[in-house]
């Protein structure tokens, strides 16, 4: 059994191809079912995100898989796979699973450790369990990648600073202010940049928003669509005792704020902390207004600032990830090494308890004389002899890291006990109860 | 047997300043867990102390400082798991282990002189201990306050800010933990004024008791503490918290610090019951 990976991203492939291949707009079930009845995949799990679209599957053969998966793509998207292909990557079982890990990690994000990525792997996951498309391989590898992604999170400072500038203007508020519910936010400027500073603080729980501008009906507009009061232009400094946070971005050549106003503030707030962001360019604060105390006066350059080191510091904490990665890949290499034995290893059993049946067959003119007991104990001793023989070469097989020596070992083992030669005595093999072996094989070996 | 709760607390130190560093969730929790079984370990040595000789030592001030420090590390964990904030142990367990190496130099039980054996003695002492513990985090929490705040304001945010609680809560708990050490400090002041005048005019003669009056360096230090704090809550009552109520804090607590020491070692007529 092997892990397949087929996909598109952000890396590999320019958006308006990326989006002809988008599987999230008519919905993930449509995809899974479509995968359910391919021929080559018995598992598959379909992530589809604005800068991936990647189709995991479980197979027994690559090449099939392969073919399979093109056609569906085609098929599906009703496109031509030859214009697609050469964006396409694909991996095999340890590496589709690194490239897995390190997707729930956020090392293969656009911005790297950003946190929703792992959330969008779950749901992909929750939508194949849902669709029953899961097997034991993806059921095995996906939950793995969401402790990957925890692990990368906790150990680590990949997913920590932000890396917006309003995300670090909304961090520092909240370094100053604590909890925003109880604060006063007064938006001075009706642009883009206040309405995207805004609507961070006010997911924040702010719950009173001022908003002025120098035309009224702007500030009308943009307090309408996030929820805030607009105020009058001229009533500006008596708004700005009201206000905790204050964010300037207004297209004025001059200074709006001048140290003399916002000292005058002050005043009025007893010093209570004033924190000023001043996303304008050219800047709406005089920058003597940082010089008074209890003012935090922030622009955009230094928040842009702030970003940058957040992201230099994300970018040296990616050795330490991409550890963590190479560590859990290498475990579930263990793992689906040891799933490749499991035929052999049941085949294996199927074989030695026949030449045990042949065999007590065999001696039943006798054992016929026997009483009851005995024969039972004839029984249970051969039963046993049996399982011992074979404990130490099952542990073997499944306990080997490398796939590629599981084979071989695979392979020997089936040449030298002749286990693929329809043995006539043996009969037809009860399947269901191969199956159940093989699935308490599978349990065994699950860390 | 002073001694084993200062290792403890040393060890503690050095987990906390290696949580402080590294942020490590692991060491963190290690940190309170051998601070917790210091604390522990104190508890046990006040309790043997106690019942050896009948009363709760706090007479001298070697006994009152290894007190002082018991009563720090469990406010400080009851802090800690109120607000689940433990950047602040680095901060106080080092002021743990400073006295408590006072105390483990000087293992001496000191015995308590007849005219102390007094109910009010006891309120007095105990409320004091109380009110100093509070403004030690008191002075810890201003302290990082003002660190915190710096680091913002200079646009450089780095060590504390990825640490410290945010500035609104710091203040918030500066506010709270000043509070309950006025309280107490006003109880303990106030019961000890009783208690001498009481004294003073009892059977037992004693210089010690003649010396309390205002001019008394260590009587003196009491008020001027007791002045500082109700300055810093009246001006926090006008809207005036932040930066000043946190450098008043500290200014209180250095000031309570030279009062129970240096003051109450070496200067002090009145308060010098060691024997």
């Amino acid at each position: 059994m092997h892990l397949f990976l087929l996909g598109v991203s952000h890396k590999t492939t320019p958006v308006d191809i990326r989006e002809h291949l988008d599987f999230a707009a008519r919905g993930l079930d449509a995809a899974l079912a479509a995968l359910a009845v391919r021929p080559s995949t018995s598992e598959a799990v379909v992530l589809s995100t604005c800068n991936r679209a990647e189709l995991y599957v479980a197979c027994d053969e690559v090449a099939s898989a392969r073919a399979d998966l093109l056609g569906f793509l085609g098929e599906y998207h009703g496109l031509d796979t030859s214009a697609v292909f050469p964006h396409l990557y694909e991996q095999v079982d340890g590496a589709a699973a690194r490239h897995l890990f390190r997707v729930a990690g956020g090392l293969d994000s656009l911005v790297v450790g950003e946190p929703q990525i792992l959330g969008q792997v779950k749901d992909a996951y929750a939508a194949a369990t849902e669709g029953r498309t899961v097997g034991p391989v993806l059921n095995k590898v996906f939950p793995w990648s969401f402790t990957v992604g925890k692990r990368v999170r906790t150990e680590t400072a990949l997913s920590e600073g932000a890396v917006s500038v309003s995300f670090a203007a909304t961090a520092l508020a909240r370094k100053i202010f604590g909890d925003l519910k109880e604060r006063t936010v007064l938006v001075i400027g009706a642009g883009e940049m206040g309405k995207l500073t805004a609507r961070h603080l006010k997911a924040q729980g702010v719950s009173r928003m001022l908003i002025t501008s120098r035309t009224l009906a702007h500030a009308v507009a943009l307090a309408e669509t996030i929820d805030a009061s607009p105020v009058p232009w001229r009533d500006l400094l008596v708004t700005l005792n009201q206000a905790d946070i204050v964010i300037t971005a207004t297209g004025a050549l001059l200074p709006i704020l001048t140290r003399s106003q916002v000292e005058g503030a002050m005043r009025g707030r007893r010093n209570r902390p004033l924190f000023l962001i001043d996303i304008a360019l050219p800047r709406d604060v005089d920058p003597a207004v940082g010089d008074l105390d209890s003012v935090f006066l922030y622009n955009i350059d230094d928040l842009q600032a702030i970003v940058e080191a957040n992201l230099t510091r994300r970018a040296s904490e990616i050795t330490k990830a991409e550890g963590i990665v190479a560590d859990e890949v290498k475990k579930f290499e263990v793992w689906l090494s040891a799933r490749c034995a499991i035929p052999t290893v049941v085949a294996l059993r199927q074989r030695f308890e026949a030449i045990r049946r042949q065999e007590l067959d065999r001696l039943q003119p006798k054992l016929a004389g026997l009483p009851p007991e005995a024969k039972a104990r004839v029984d249970e001793i051969t039963r046993l002899l049996v399982e011992k023989l074979l404990i130490t070469p099952t542990e073997q097989l499944k306990s080997t890291p490398d796939p590629e020596r599981v084979r071989s070992d695979a392979d020997a083992l089936t040449r030298l006990f002749a286990l693929d030669a329809e043995d006539p005595a043996q009969g037809e093999p009860d399947r269901s109860s191969a199956a159940r072996r093989a699935d308490d094989a599978g349990k065994l070996v699950t860390p | 047997m002073n001694t084993i709760p200062l290792l403890l607390y040393l060890a503690a130190g050095i987990l906390y300043a290696v949580h402080f560093s590294t942020r490590s969730a692991t060491v963190g929790r290690a940190g309170t867990a051998v601070l917790a079984s210091g604390s522990l370990a104190h508890t046990f040595v006040i309790g043997m102390q106690t019942m050896a000789a009948g009363h709760v030592p706090i007479a001298g001030t070697t006994q009152a400082i290894s007190t002082f420090v018991w009563l720090l590390a469990v406010a400080y964990l009851c802090m800690e798991m109120t607000t689940e904030e433990r950047a602040l142990g680095v901060f106080i367990v080092p002021l743990l282990v400073a006295l408590q190496l006072i105390r483990a130099l000087n293992p001496v039980m000191e015995r308590r002189v007849p005219i102390l054996e007094s109910a009010w003695f006891g309120v007095h002492v105990a409320s004091l201990l109380f009110a100093y513990a509070s403004f030690a985090l008191a002075c810890v929490i201003g302290i990082t306050y003002v660190l915190l705040f710096k680091e913002i304001k200079a646009k450089h945010l780095g060590f504390f800010y990825k640490r410290l609680p945010s500035l609104d809560s710091l203040d918030l708990m500066n506010a709270r933990t000043v509070t309950l050490g006025w309280v107490f400090l006003t109880v303990g002041v106030v019961v000890g004024a009783v208690w001498a005048a009481e004294a003073k005019s009892g059977p037992i003669y004693d210089p010690r008791v003649q010396a309390m009056s205002l001019a008394d360096p260590k009587i003196l230090g009491a008020v001027v503490c007791w002045a500082i704090y109700t300055f810093a809550l009246y001006t926090r009552r006008l809207g005036w918290g932040g930066k000043r109520a946190a450098y008043l804090s500290a200014l209180g607590f250095a000031i309570v610090l030279f009062n129970f020491v240096p003051i109450g070692y070496f200067l002090t007529r009145s308060h010098n019951f060691g024997g």
